[in-house]
């Protein structure tokens, strides 16, 4: 009982351990609940809401209509306790940074690549998020949505999805890192 | 009941992901430096025990599949191409 607690205080992991974890988690959403785990389909529920209530004629389209419908969705609902879920899992270890200085641009690594200004950090993630949020669309899920719970369906489009997502995020380390790859 | 569920799933979702470190910018980065494989061995543990466990639990009879997400070659790649830039570039 003991180590149980201690391994939760831990701040790290081994990646198995975790991974059995959301393993898990993804058969009891199957089983219990019938959905998908998944991010990027939230957001898309949460835009064409607001949407529909600022410019209904730019979003009455076959998109909004019928592939993402939108409204308060079941993965919506499961994007609020990611949030807080990784809120206690960084509470449980004692790196929870909330309010604190610097918080917003925290990362060693990014900021000896980047520079160590918080509204560089806010700009990037912002247009990565862009970028993210349009691919997602595309392909039809993002990491969560797609890798992780179509590859454990064996949905062929998932493991096109990875592919696509190492070669292209491979290259793109390589053009940021050049001489530090 | 099953938006409560939703909660709960989420919770341990965000746990995980928080205890793995993929909160971290430099995890998800390092992945594509071949420098730390900890996002791999996350996502392929993940993938292997959701998978057995499912398949098994409908060889029961005890759960049918939701939609599986449609296959469209082109479409899943070009989207994660695109996906791999943006993960690369902000490290979520």
């Amino acid at each position: 009982m003991k180590f149980i607690l201690n391994y939760i205080r831990k701040e790290e992991w081994s990646p198995y351990v975790a991974g059995i974890l959301l393993g898990m988690v993804g058969v009891a959403a199957v089983w219990l609940s019938n959905s998908l785990l998944g991010a990027s389909g939230a957001f898309e529920n949460l835009a064409g809401m607001i949407g529909k209530a600022v410019a209904p004629a730019a979003f009455d389209n076959l998109y909004f209509n019928f592939i993402m419908p939108p409204g308060i969705t079941w993965g919506l609902i499961l994007l609020v306790g990611v949030f807080f879920g990784g809120m206690i899992g960084a509470a449980t270890s004692g790196t929870l940074l909330w309010g604190k200085k610097g918080a917003a641009n925290s990362d060693a690594q990014w900021k000896r690549i980047f520079g160590p200004q918080v509204w560089k950090r806010w700009v990037l993630a912002f247009i990565g998020a862009i970028i993210l949020e349009y691919a997602a669309g595309i392909a039809g899920g993002c990491t969560s949505g797609l890798a992780i719970s179509g590859g454990m369906l064996l949905a062929p489009a998932a493991f096109l999805f990875i592919m696509g997502m190492f070669a292209s995020g491979i290259l793109t380390a390589l053009v940021i890192y050049r001489k530090r790859y | 009941m099953n938006f409560v569920l939703a909660l709960v799933f989420g919770a341990f979702f965000g746990f995980s992901l928080n205890k793995a470190g993929l909160t971290t910018y430099q995890k998800i980065v390092n992945v594509f430096r071949f420098t730390d494989m900890a996002v791999l061995k996350f996502m392929m543990t993940a993938l292997v025990v959701a998978m057995s466990g499912l398949f098994a639990l409908r060889g029961l009879g005890l759960l049918t599949f939701p939609n599986i997400p449609a296959t469209y070659m082109v479409g899943n790649i070009v989207g994660g191409l695109i996906f791999g830039v943006g993960m690369a570039l902000t490290g979520y």
